[in-house]
């Protein structure tokens, strides 16, 4: 009896053990790291735009930089999986910034507004996860998935 | 191996999931509030660029065009806060249960 009872425990263990939930990729210091420096390099132009005080050359330079970070981002976020929403955000980010450029304007603040917002919006991704990496650092923790993972 | 209480089952689960999902919950606002501020006060300088004569109406057009875009990836950081939430609802409740299960058996298997 006490046997069939384990049996039964063991089998609901291991259909509740490959059910846990995983429905976003995890939390990625890196990731948030440069986007952290992106916001702080943004901010800067914006505010030198905003004094005159930034050259072409210096709009040059910092749409190159900022295109060449949110491409490593993009391309560091596509090694998890169940990223596909961060991707796609750090897609159309990319997109503000060659958009501004293409604009062929300084990135003042009038005009970056929506630059700031999708910013905003990619800082908040992070926020999300970092959430729940805190509330997962329990002692079961399991190895965050990769793409190799199985489903 | 002892009896499941599923009333006091169920409440855990409840209290475990509704805790997991509160912080996010506040996250959330404060990212809503975040983000409407940014767009007023970028509506506040378009209007004033526009009227010193600092940028031009197809600047202003531009710019307002880049606020409409930017609300697809706000769309984005909603859906994964609300992804975020729900699993760690679905992962609290989970360990109330993994550990019901391990009380009610005497050892502990999961």
């Amino acid at each position: 009896m006490i046997y069939s009872r384990l049996l039964t425990a063991s089998v609901g263990a291991a259909l509740i053990t490959s059910c846990a939930a995983a429905f976003v990729a995890p939390y990625d210091e890196t990731t948030d790291r440069l986007l952290t420096d992106l916001s702080v390099k943004t901010e800067t132009a914006i505010a030198r735009a905003d004094a005159g005080k930034l050259s072409e050359d210096d709009r040059a330079k910092f749409y190159d930089e900022a295109l060449g970070t949110v491409r490593t981002m993009n391309r560091r976020s596509s090694l998890f999986a169940k990223n596909e929403d961060e991707i796609k955000a750090l897609t159309q980010l990319e997109q503000r910034f060659v958009d501004l450029r293409e604009h062929g304007s300084s990135p003042r603040s009038s005009l970056a507004t929506g630059l700031r917002a999708t910013i905003l919006a990619i800082e908040q991704i992070q926020v999300a996860k970092k959430r729940s990496s805190v509330f997962s650092a329990g002692p079961k923790k399991r190895a965050p998935p990769n793409k190799y993972d199985r489903d | 191996m002892t009896e499941i209480n599923i009333e006091k089952l169920t409440q855990d689960i409840i209290a475990a999931a509704t805790g997991a999902a509160k912080g996010h919950a506040a996250d959330l606002k404060q990212y809503v509030e975040a983000h409407a501020r940014i767009i007023a006060d970028g509506t506040k300088q378009i209007v004033s660029d526009r009227i010193q004569n600092k940028i031009t109406d197809d600047d202003l057009r531009f710019a307002f065009d880049q606020i409409k875009e930017s609300e697809a990836t706000s769309l984005l950081a909603i859906e994964v806060t609300l992804k975020a939430a729900a699993q760690d609802a679905i992962n609290a409740a989970i360990s109330v249960v993994e550990a019901a299960i391990n009380k009610a058996v005497g050892i502990a298997l999961l």
